[in-house]
């Protein structure tokens, strides 16, 4: 080895020597960093196409070389003292400005619950108990003591914390059971666990569409899937709102477009919810998975809502409509919403699941869950299994608060009757339907434009968000000092892609019987009432 | 670096004078179970030590402690009796404790080591330079075979694929369009997966269970077909684990934060049921966050349940179009992700280079946007505290100069960093004895040093509550779970320490109670980095007086910080090329040749003492530099470190992986263990 390396030196040193200089140059170029990372980090990773890149790059560096005066044009030569005369001047602004009134206001309105949650949580600010139509229990898995006993178990068995990513020694036995337990709940061929909920989706859309790749999305989707649309980088087409008309006409066009342009054939996925977290409208499945297969889309469907709480046991649409769940190629759920436990997960075939194995950014990159909130969550599986009446509670608890709500006139409900969560809007004395029924509403034929994601009646939505936020809270705060806690639907203002209308979401849960919930829905009908009255 | 001498046996529970004779006593008499022996043992301990250093106080003395709850009758069942058999020399100590050491740890998961030699404190010598990143070249017959090996396996795979397609079809129908459906995953794009790294796939993802502690069981793995299936064989494992990111040892089963955790479990339940601000919020969120910028020196925190979301969803909320963010150019993926999702502009800067930040710096400031050459609204340069694949620590101090001067926004991710670094464990400000609150963001994550899961972000309150708003987190994301709060508020109790209450009354001396009553006056009592008043906690947790006192804590950081530098500068000794600040728990190894990476894998796991180590190439590193990566415990104990150090050096030389330094300059395995502190002190 040590003659062969000898005689070999001087000519392997000239080698690395002139790449060194070569390196050296290409470091010096402007910008050269941003390529050299782009490339190492370029969203598929593979050698081959580095190599490619790399080639291409090399002939950007010599068109911008050749160019050298155009490129320069934005680029202005300071002199050292120059540039120090500059960043003395530069005063950056603050890095956050201070809340509004308004948003402090709405900081402070966040309810604090001392101890347990559950139908009957302690709230700190007032001391006494409220009745809970706020928080995530719907099958009121939070409670129960069976689960409770085998987390202490797994804890005194794995610790808490996993202490790694899964790649890395991070996945435990009971991580695989719970991915094959919700395969087997779903009857998909496997899934895969991811320890957020929220990031699940944004994680799985970029994990299979890329640049080039195109996606048609409902116009309401949550707010998770717009962060992995917009990191995806895929071309977007949007359908309006839970109209599965206008998704068969953006899908004609989509197609229309290609074939105009005889583009090769990429990977197009139909992206949706089953029941929206937007304001509880439920997709109809088999009609979606017809459109599908008839289009040749694949489908990512989010039932971060409806899983664990529509249909007989629980298992989502797919039960609830007795569509098979493999033919939904990602079905996306959250386990921290559907089994009262944390995180979420992907289930599908084996090729889709190990395909995010790999390139699930946040499984890939993060810490797997602890093992015993995963085993709580199978525990869950296994309540939801073997106790269908929860379900039945639930759906009763759903249905007699419809029909409470249903009747009074100064709210209108856009939520599906199946749906655990109800959003409350404010009915508007001038147009008095929500958006997407307004069939009052002179509504113009021609369709929207689906490269946009406002929908065409945008122009014509007439709801003042900051006041019918105030009217809402006032509303919370009514029935929070008569004992019941609701919230209004939290959302991102300036951030979200369409801004949603203000809503009251009540979150129903088999914890309370029929009873409890009907006197609680009840106390909700009287501060809507008293409330809104007044406006008028 | 100092090393100073630990009078006190780490794991052992002391107590003053004054307390000693009558407790033990009654203790004694009327508790005949495991408990009451533990105390009396660790009162013989304390009274032995204190004879044998009548001059030194032990500073894990404290008053008005005593023997708590910590151990339960089956924990000291298996602290003692180890059910596995010891072959692999992994579940007894390899020196027996003494009818004097005390250890409420299961060897398995924290090691026992009394041992106070073995011990250094985590600091930045003041005036010495922050080493750089140095890459160190291999010869040039092992860079040219990494490369040559690269295109085999390259030339390789697609030979192939060519001649899988041509014969065996079926094998690639998932990777050609089929009914009109273009392939998920196009043979082209998936080549690297499929030709390279399933050839080491049994090096990633070996699923494990129980406790990532020191030890680590594994559930056996086989492959009839070259990694294109895995089996289970049924058989276990168990390994001693260099792997796991348990920097301080808190992935436990048992002892004073999991049964913290228990007692959380039973009065919280699972799960705090939806969003931070919808109904998710519990007083716990409101004790942890408290606590958390307590621990970091900050104003306020902000936790969030997972340390990838902490910076996906909440860097969008500082910046956004018309800032820039500068950005070292090997930040973790979940910075990539959020700036991304920011809208702001990137640039990137070479890896901890501060010349190269700096004329980065000059250019965007006085460029201004592009095209429009306004002035940025604001720049925000994010760099991570500890990186994962390198072990380099950010060049903090000149960070803050610059900083200064080009009035830049400071975001350390401290994922890494947090409990690992800094002689109180406060992470890189701490290391550097630069106050916190002179930088703007630290995020962290609570997976690493504190065995739990999630992150926080924390800085001045009015940023927070801020983030508190428009992080995505707080309104769609789920909130962090009772359990995973309680392990973090009482791991991070137990290294702060609590600070005693002025005047505890004599009755209530046997636990120690921790009431929230008198708050206010306890509340200003908080200076950083001290102990932090036991009104901070909520009132029904009850921590053991090892950890309520610190002591244990300050053990465990001292031990990490032993342990990273011995076997850093040790595997140097050895002649290896290792990368990284010599205080880092990271310690990566480089083996740049792709095969010796499987081969390196094995043998260290098919040793009489098993070792499982992550081995990482292209693309999480350059694709020259495939490299073998230890993270390093408190839990380990100096043994454990040798014996690492022993496999290292013989298959180090199997695999002709000695580049660092010549033969000559080289020390022996047995030297090197036998001089541990002097090298560790180096
Ligand atoms: C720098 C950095 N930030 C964030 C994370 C993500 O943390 P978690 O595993 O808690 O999601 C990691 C973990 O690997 C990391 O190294």
């Amino acid at each position: 080895m040590n003659t062969t390396s000898t005689t070999l030196e001087p000519a392997l040193e000239f080698l690395a020597r002139t790449l060194t200089t070569a390196e050296a140059a290409f470091n010096k170029l402007p910008g050269s960093a941003v390529i050299q990372r782009y490339v190492k980090s370029s969203h598929q990773n593979d050698p081959g196409r580095t190599i490619l890149e790399l080639i291409l790059l090399i002939f950007a560096i010599r068109t911008l070389l050749q160019s050298r005066t155009r490129a320069d044009k934005n680029y202005i030569s300071f002199s050292d003292k120059e540039v120090d005369e500059l960043v003395d001047e530069w005063t950056p602004e603050p890095l956050g400005q201070a809340l509004s009134p308004q948003e402090q206001a709405d900081l402070a309105a966040v309810p604090v619950i001392s101890g347990p949650n559950g139908p009957r949580p302690k709230i700190a600010s007032t001391g006494k108990t409220a009745v809970n139509l706020a928080s995530f229990n719907f099958t009121g898995l939070s409670g129960s003591e069976e689960i409770k006993e085998r987390a202490v178990e797994i804890l005194r068995k794995y610790g808490l914390g996993s202490c790694g990513p899964p790649g890395f020694y991070g996945t435990l036995d009971v991580h695989m059971q719970l991915e094959r337990d919700i395969a087997d709940f779903l009857g998909t061929e496997a899934s895969i666990l991811y320890s957020q909920g929220f990031s699940t989706i944004s994680s799985v859309i970029p994990a299979f569409c890329k640049r080039g790749d195109i996606i048609v999305a409902d116009r309401g989707v949550n707010f998770a899937i717009q962060k992995g649309i917009q990191i995806s980088r895929s071309t977007v087409r949007w359908f309006d709102h839970n109209d599965l008309k206008s998704l068969e006409e953006v899908l004609e066009s989509v197609e229309k477009e290609r074939k105009k342009r005889r583009g090769p054939l990429t990977r197009r996925f139909i992206v949706t919810e089953g029941v929206f977290e937007k304001d509880g409208a439920m997709v109809d499945l088999p009609k979606l998975i017809d459109i599908k297969f008839k289009h040749k889309y694949r489908l990512v469907l989010d039932e971060s809502i409806s899983f664990g709480t529509v249909g007989r046991t629980g298992r989502g649409l797919t039960e609830l409509y007795n569509v098979p769940a493999s033919k939904v190629d990602m079905l996306v759920g959250s386990v921290a919403n559907g089994l009262n436990s944390c995180g979420g997960f992907c289930a599908g075939s084996q090729i889709v699941v190990n395909h995010q194995r790999i390139n699930g950014l946040s499984f890939v990159f993060s810490a797997s869950m602890p093992a015993l909130l995963s085993v709580a969550a199978s525990e869950g599986i296994n309540i939801l299994r073997n106790t269908p009446s929860i379900l039945a509670t639930l759906h009763e608890n759903i249905q007699v608060t419809h029909a409470i709500l249903d009747r009074v006139d100064c709210i209108s409900i856009p939520s599906h009757p199946a749906s655990p969560i109800i959003h409350i809007y404010i009915k508007n004395s001038k147009s008095s339907l929500h958006p997407s029924a307004a069939i009052t509403m002179p509504v113009s034929n021609k369709p929207s434009n689906p490269t946009s994601i406002l929908p065409k009646d945008a122009a014509s939505w007439d709801w003042d968000i900051p006041t019918e936020e105030k009217l809402l809270q006032d509303v919370v705060d009514e029935a929070l000092a008569q004992g019941v806690l609701v919230t209004k639907a939290r959302r991102l203002r300036g951030q979200e892609m369409v801004e949603a209308r203000p809503s009251i979401r009540l979150a129903l849960t088999s914890a309370l019987t029929k009873k409890e919930t009907e006197k609680a829905v009840n106390v909700v009908k009287h501060a809507l009432v008293k409330v809104l009255g007044k406006r008028r | 670096m100092s090393s100073t001498p630990q009078p006190s046996s780490p794991m052992a529970l002391s107590k003053p004078s004054f307390l000693r004779k009558r407790k033990s006593q009654s203790l004694a008499t009327t508790m005949p179970s495991a408990a009451s022996y533990l105390s009396a043992l660790s009162q013989a301990d304390a009274r032995a030590r204190s004879h044998h250093h009548p001059h030194v106080r032990s500073p894990s003395s404290t008053p008005a402690l005593s023997i708590s709850s910590s151990l339960t009758a089956s924990s000291d069942e298996t602290a003692f009796n180890e059910d596995d058999d010891n072959t692999d020399g992994l579940s007894l100590p390899a020196r027996p404790p003494t009818s004097e050491q005390v250890f409420s740890t299961v060897h398995t998961e924290f090691g026992h080591c009394a041992d106070g030699r073995y011990r250094l404190t985590s600091a930045h010598v003041a005036g010495t330079e922050v080493p750089a990143h140095v890459e160190h070249d291999p010869p040039y017959y092992i860079l040219f075979s990494t490369y040559i090996s690269y295109l085999i396996l390259i030339c390789l795979g697609h030979v192939r694929d060519f001649v899988g397609k041509r014969f065996y079809p079926s094998a690639y129908t998932h990777l050609i369009p089929k009914d009109g459906y273009a392939p998920l995953n196009s043979d082209f794009d998936s080549f690297y997966t499929r030709r390279l790294k399933t050839r080491l796939d049994e090096c990633f993802s070996q699923p494990t269970t129980g406790v990532a502690g020191r030890t680590i069981v594994l559930l056996d793995r086989a492959s009839p077909d070259y990694n294109h299936t895995q089996y289970f064989t049924g058989n276990r494992t168990r390994a001693l684990n260099i792997s796991s990111y348990n920097y301080l040892g808190f992935a436990q089963a048992r002892g004073g934060c999991a049964d913290a955790v228990e007692e959380s479990i039973k009065r919280y339940g699972i799960s705090t049921c939806g969003t931070r601000l919808a109904g998710g919020t519990s007083d716990l969120h409101s004790i942890g966050e408290a606590l958390v910028a307590k621990f970091v020196g900050m104003e306020d925190a902000l936790i969030s349940s997972m340390g990838f979301a902490t910076n996906s969803t909440f860097i969008p909320a500082l910046v956004g179009k018309g800032c820039l963010v500068i950005s070292d150019e090997l930040n973790h993926a979940s910075i990539r992700f959020g700036v991304r999702l920011s809208g702001a502009n990137v640039r990137m800067f070479k890896h901890n280079d501060m010349k190269s930040l700096e004329s980065l710096l000059r250019e965007v400031i006085s460029q201004g946007q592009p095209k429009t050459h306004r002035p940025w609204k604001k720049i925000l340069l994010i760099v991570e505290g500890l990186y994962s694949m390198e072990g380099t620590m950010v060049n903090l101090p000149a960070v803050m100069e610059l900083k200064k001067k080009y009035k830049f926004y400071l975001f350390v991710d401290e994922a890494h960093s947090i409990g690992a670094l800094g002689p109180n464990g406060r992470g890189v400000a701490d290391y550097f004895g630069i106050n916190p609150r002179s930088i703007d963001i630290l995020m962290g994550t609570f997976t690493k040093s504190f065995g739990a899961a999630g992150g926080y972000i924390a800085g001045n309150k009015q940023l927070i509550d801020r983030m508190r708003l428009h992080g995505h987190a707080g309104a769609y994301a789920e909130s962090m779970t009772p359990a995973v709060l309680t392990q973090v508020i009482a791991s991070m109790a137990s290294i702060m320490g609590l600070a005693l209450p002025p005047m505890l009354p004599s009755s209530s001396a046997t636990t120690l109670r921790l009431s929230s009553a008198n708050s206010t006056s306890m509340e200003e009592e908080y200076s950083h980095p001290g102990p932090v008043p036991p009104t901070a906690l909520p009132s029904w947790l009850t921590l053991p007086p090892a950890l309520a006192s610190g002591a244990e804590g300050s053990n465990r950081l001292r031990r990490l910080a032993f342990n990273s530098r011995y076997l850093h500068n040790g595997l140097d000794k050895l002649g290896f090329i290792t990368y990284g600040h010599p205080s880092s728990p990271i310690v990566p190894l480089l083996l740049f040749n792709p095969g010796k990476m499987n081969m390196f894998h094995r043998m260290m796991k098919d040793r009489q003492t098993p070792i499982v180590v992550v081995v990482v190439a292209y693309p999480a590193t350059p694709l020259v530099t495939s490299r073998v990566r230890f993270c390093v415990s408190a839990a380990h104990t100096k043994e454990d470190v040798d014996t690492v150090l022993r496999a290292c050096d013989e298959i180090g030389d199997i695999l002709d992986l000695k580049h660092g330094v010549k033969k000559s300059e080289r020390w022996g395995v047995d030297e090197i263990c036998e001089r541990a502190v002097e090298i560790a002190g180096m």
